[in-house]
């Protein structure tokens, strides 16, 4: 028989109680698999694991992974009352993904649609086609 | 199990392959279409072309000699480098391979997927800037490595990026002269065929030496997802009683054990005795016969494409008794040659090193059909040489790839062994490019062209 362990202190997260030897179906609120890939997926601990790391991870300026992290715990972000552990690391990169994202969206939107209005001449200094002819990539390429 | 569900099972175990192989293909042809679509002017600096620099101006047996030297020193390159592998291999050097290989998927992904982004901005005049170009190629060349090598992440971005990496190498190599790329493919089938089959084989010894070992090789290989027809619900792991009991008292909880994607569990029962315990029904997969330790993600150094249906032990208590385990590897070597410096610098792609040991579970084998990247990479390479010429011979291409991919995932179950991928596939795809091109083709422009038929 296996139970989880829940941590007290998670303000708003009730305590859940998991399955007992693997029955299928969920009791009270608790997650059978707490990753999208379901029952391949890692659990538990090491999902706490990977949780964590990939928050942390993310701060290294990629908010890729953050998004990588909320696809992969998919499951814990949809259910308000999951695992009150993985849940607030998926939280926050959810949180810290979109931000980032808005602002590169921003940057790169008024760069590619203001374009040489905006910026005026340094517009060419920093499109990825006039530094690639600049250096002929297609040759460096070759 | 009934026929029928063998063959439900194998064929969903069939396109879990070959879905991913096609997606390869169809973004080389994309690739190749929108970029380079009747090859090159100016052809790619590598190892392949260290000897013999194909003009177009040179005769017929001009580029035909030069072209086989080209492959045949680009063979020797690969098989030096795959020896070199199996040496470390065999000192257990695995994090330098694990770094190596780690830093080479980098390079693929940041330098090679970097270029072929620039190329694109290039062909389509997207006004992006390089800032944010910069940040979201780091982005994803830096989860890239993550997912393929030192991370678990969520199966699809794994399968994704495996795809990506053997996309741009496949597109790399398409860059290659038109002469030179044939002969190499053909050049590869062999090898593939000499490299596996053979006991002194440099394969055959790296799948010998991680059975013995019980260890996988560092590779890249690209595994399908299990069959999710047998997955039992798994009990939360905290206490895994039921699970770390070892497989000889596991009546109780066969149905309690989930297949892994991607993690060698050691089983009580020793490969080799397996066998001997094996009932006379062995069924393919869903319970496919599992490999049981090593072997298992293993395999390719350089770009080896492996090909493995791995068995699942069945619990005593089912009809089914386990099968003998039996691995067939599909190996096939690659290499890639960095553009810098010009030639001297030889990536190696390879990479899944499994985490395997101490796993504290036991009983457990993924069931699931593995195919190394260097199939995929040489796939593509034939389907976007191809594209070069016409879709005609893209179709023809992909249809014969597709045939001998399957025929050779048969043999796969009735030879239960290490197999190339390769040959098959790379033979039957050489034919009928060039019955297309010569033959097929003439016919039915002309006939076209005159209106013979309405």
């Amino acid at each position: 028989m296996a139970e989880r362990e829940v941590e007290a202190g998670w303000p708003g997260s009730s305590v859940t109680e998991s399955n007992e030897s693997g029955s299928p179906g969920r009791g009270g609120g608790a997650l059978q698999w707490v990753t999208v890939d379901g029952p391949l997926g890692v659990q538990q601990e090491e999902a706490l694991k990977l949780a964590r790391n990939f928050f942390y991870g993310g701060f290294c300026l990629l908010p890729w992974l953050w998004f990588v992290n909320c696809f992969y715990f998919w499951p814990v972000l949809r259910q308000r009352e999951s695992d009150p552990l993985i849940r607030p690391y998926v939280l926050w990169s959810g949180v810290g993904c979109l931000t980032m994202t808005v602002a590169l969206l921003a940057w790169s939107l008024t760069f590619a649609i203001g374009g040489e209005d905006v910026f005026g001449s340094s517009w060419r200094y920093f499109a990825v086609y006039d530094i690639a002819d600049k250096y002929s990539m297609v040759q460096m390429l070759s | 199990m009934t026929e029928g569900n063998i063959l439900e099972s194998l064929g969903s175990e069939i396109v879990g392959i070959v879905t991913p192989v096609s997606i390869c293909m169809l973004l080389v042809v994309l690739l190749v279409q929108s970029l380079t679509p009747h090859g090159s002017d100016v052809p790619v600096a590598s190892i392949a072309m260290l000897v013999y620099d194909e003009q177009p101006t040179d005769s017929f047996t001009e580029k035909l000699g030069g072209a086989m030297l080209n492959a045949l020193v680009f063979v020797i390159i690969v098989t030096v480098v795959t020896f070199l592998l199996v040496v470390l291999f065999y000192f257990r050097c695995t994090k330098f391979l694990r770094a190596y290989m780690g830093f080479s998927a980098f390079m693929v992904l940041a330098y090679m997927g970097g270029g072929v982004a620039v190329l694109l901005i290039q062909n389509y005049s997207i006004p992006i800037d390089a800032v944010s170009f910069l940040v979201m190629l780091y982005n994803f060349a830096t989860v890239g490595v993550l997912a393929v090598f030192f991370s678990k992440m969520p199966i699809f971005v794994t399968q994704g990026y495996l795809v990506l990496i053997g996309v741009l190498v496949a597109y790399w190599f398409t860059m290659l002269p038109e002469w030179t790329t044939w002969v190499l493919l053909m050049a590869m089938a062999l090898y593939d065929v000499v490299a596996v089959l053979l006991p002194g084989g440099p394969l055959n010894m790296l799948v010998e030496l991680a059975i013995e070992r019980d260890e996988d090789i560092p590779a890249l290989i690209y595994e399908a997802r299990p069959n999710a027809r047998h997955i039992a619900p798994l009990p939360n792991s905290p206490h895994p009683v039921s699970i770390s009991s070892s497989a000889s008292d596991s009546a109780a909880q066969a149905t309690q054990i989930p297949p892994r994607w991607r993690r060698r569990v050691v089983t009580a029962p020793p490969p080799g005795n397996a066998s001997s315990a094996a009932a006379a029904a062995t069924q393919l997969p869903s319970n496919v016969v599992n490999e049981p330790v090593n072997n298992q993600d293993t395999v390719r150094p350089i770009g080896i494409s492996a090909l493995r249906i791995e068995s699942q032990p069945q619990p005593p208590g089912q009809a089914q008794a386990l099968a003998p385990p039996h691995s067939t590897v599909v190996m096939d070597g690659l290499e890639t040659s960095s553009r810098t410096a010009g030639r001297s610098e030889i990536i190696n792609i390879e990479a899944l090193l499994e985490d395997v040991a101490g796993n504290g579970e036991s009983g457990v084998l993924s069931a699931a059909i593995k195919l190394g990247l260097g199939d995929f990479i040489f796939y593509s390479v034939l389907v976007g040489r191809a594209a070069m010429y016409d879709m005609t011979t893209v179709y023809a291409c992909y249809l014969a790839i597709v045939a001998g991919l399957g025929s050779t995932l048969v043999l796969l179950t009735v030879w239960r062994r290490a197999l190339p991928a390769l040959p098959i596939s790379i033979t039957l795809g050489v034919i009928f490019y060039l019955l297309t091109r010569f033959l097929v083709d003439p016919f039915i422009v002309n006939l076209s062209t005159h209106y013979v038929y309405f």
